[in-house]
């Protein structure tokens, strides 16, 4: 039971702390999960392996974890502790938002944020791509996968998934 | 708030649930809700995006908060978490207990690698159809381009790179500078 609080908690304040993107928020939710013995530093690394082959935020490796130290109720407690706060968080700051859309400064403060989120995008895509380009087979796929969703002839997902295909086979 | 049928809203936000792979989930909302849906325009993406960023938390489920909550109030909100997660939660908790009960060890590291190339196209992708569409006049272009240079190669904080790039948006907006004042824009949605 006190297992339980313990994992609820930390899921919380790591959820918290992944301000934006999950990524910066990974080496000390391995530290973590460690120290308390939930899964080993192995089995964190492949349980984040497994949440990169599923669909859905790889913040899901939480039901990984609380699934290896407490059964379904651990995954439960773990995946709520991860996605339920924060979300509450968020639907409460875009509520708030409708409201102060109204008023003419936070109209200018909106607009003003707008290139800012471009920039944010942009600067995503850059931390995205030194992650996963290394050389000229991870340069080709990502930009033929440009080329093909520009197009708009395939969904995201088989883009992704075909990409994953010709990775596979390359490396194979 | 725009009113969506939430079984509208439910379908949009499973199909991204279950499709999102490999990162840069913000792409696929893009893709479901600006490019093949109307339910929102770049502009309002980009202000979604932006919010999702600020708050804490897990930056996908945010931003699915978000764009719920703008579409169809809290109950928009709630179904968009819920579509958005539960694919994925459970596909997850079939394989934790695979790789728990049977000792599966995923070495799927050629095909994440692949699929990690392939979703830098995607965020490219879509962030380049954000940028045409908002960014349209110098002083725009200035402030996004700070963003991008404190937040990426610079590594400077978020919170911090936000605030500044703020503030020299305001500035610039004040003295009207590379930003007509009478903004060419259009209104905020």
């Amino acid at each position: 039971m006190i297992d339980l609080a313990w994992l609820a908690w930390t899921f919380l304040w790591l959820s918290f702390l992944a301000v934006g993107g999950g990524l910066g928020v990974l080496p000390e939710m391995q530290r973590q999960v460690t120290s308390f013995g939930w899964v080993t530093a192995q089995q964190f690394v492949d349980g984040y392996s497994l949440a990169q082959l599923t669909p859905g935020p790889n913040m899901l490796v939480a039901i990984f974890v609380g699934y290896h130290a407490h059964g379904l109720l651990g995954a439960a407690v773990a995946g709520a502790a991860m996605f339920l706060p924060a979300s509450v968080v968020a639907a409460l700051a875009a509520r708030y938002r409708d409201r102060l859309r109204q008023l003419r400064w936070a109209q200018a403060l909106e607009q003003s944020l707008l290139p800012i989120g471009v920039g944010l995008m942009a600067a995503g895509t850059y931390t995205l791509t030194r992650s996963a380009v290394h050389d000229w087979l991870t340069a080709a796929i990502a930009v033929a996968a440009f080329a093909v969703l520009w197009r708009g002839v395939l969904p995201p997902i088989a883009v992704v998934v075909l990409g994953g295909v010709v990775g596979w086979l390359a490396g194979a | 708030m725009r009113h969506v049928s939430l079984s509208r809203l439910i379908r949009a936000f499973a199909w991204t649930g279950l499709t999102s792979l490999g990162g840069g989930r913000s792409a696929y909302f893009h893709d479901q809700v600006v490019v093949r849906r109307p339910w929102l325009t770049n502009r309002e993406f980009a202000q979604d995006f932006t919010l999702s960023q600020i708050l804490p938390g897990p930056n996908s489920s945010n931003l699915g908060v978000v764009i719920g909550y703008r579409l169809a109030g809290g109950r928009g909100a709630t179904v968009a978490a819920l579509a958005l997660l539960l694919p994925g939660a459970l596909a997850l908790l079939a394989l934790t207990i695979v790789y728990f009960k049977f000792g599966l060890t995923p070495d799927a590291r050629p095909f994440l690698r692949g699929m990690g190339a392939a979703v830098v196209g995607l965020v490219a992708m879509a962030c380049a159809r954000l940028a045409l569409d908002v960014v349209r006049t110098p002083g725009a272009a200035v402030v996004a381009l700070i963003t991008f240079a404190a937040v990426g190669p610079l590594h400077v904080n978020t919170g911090l790179a936000i605030l500044l790039a703020l503030g020299v948006a305001l500035l610039l907006r004040r003295r009207g500078v590379g930003w007509p004042a009478a903004d060419a824009e259009g209104s905020p949605g």
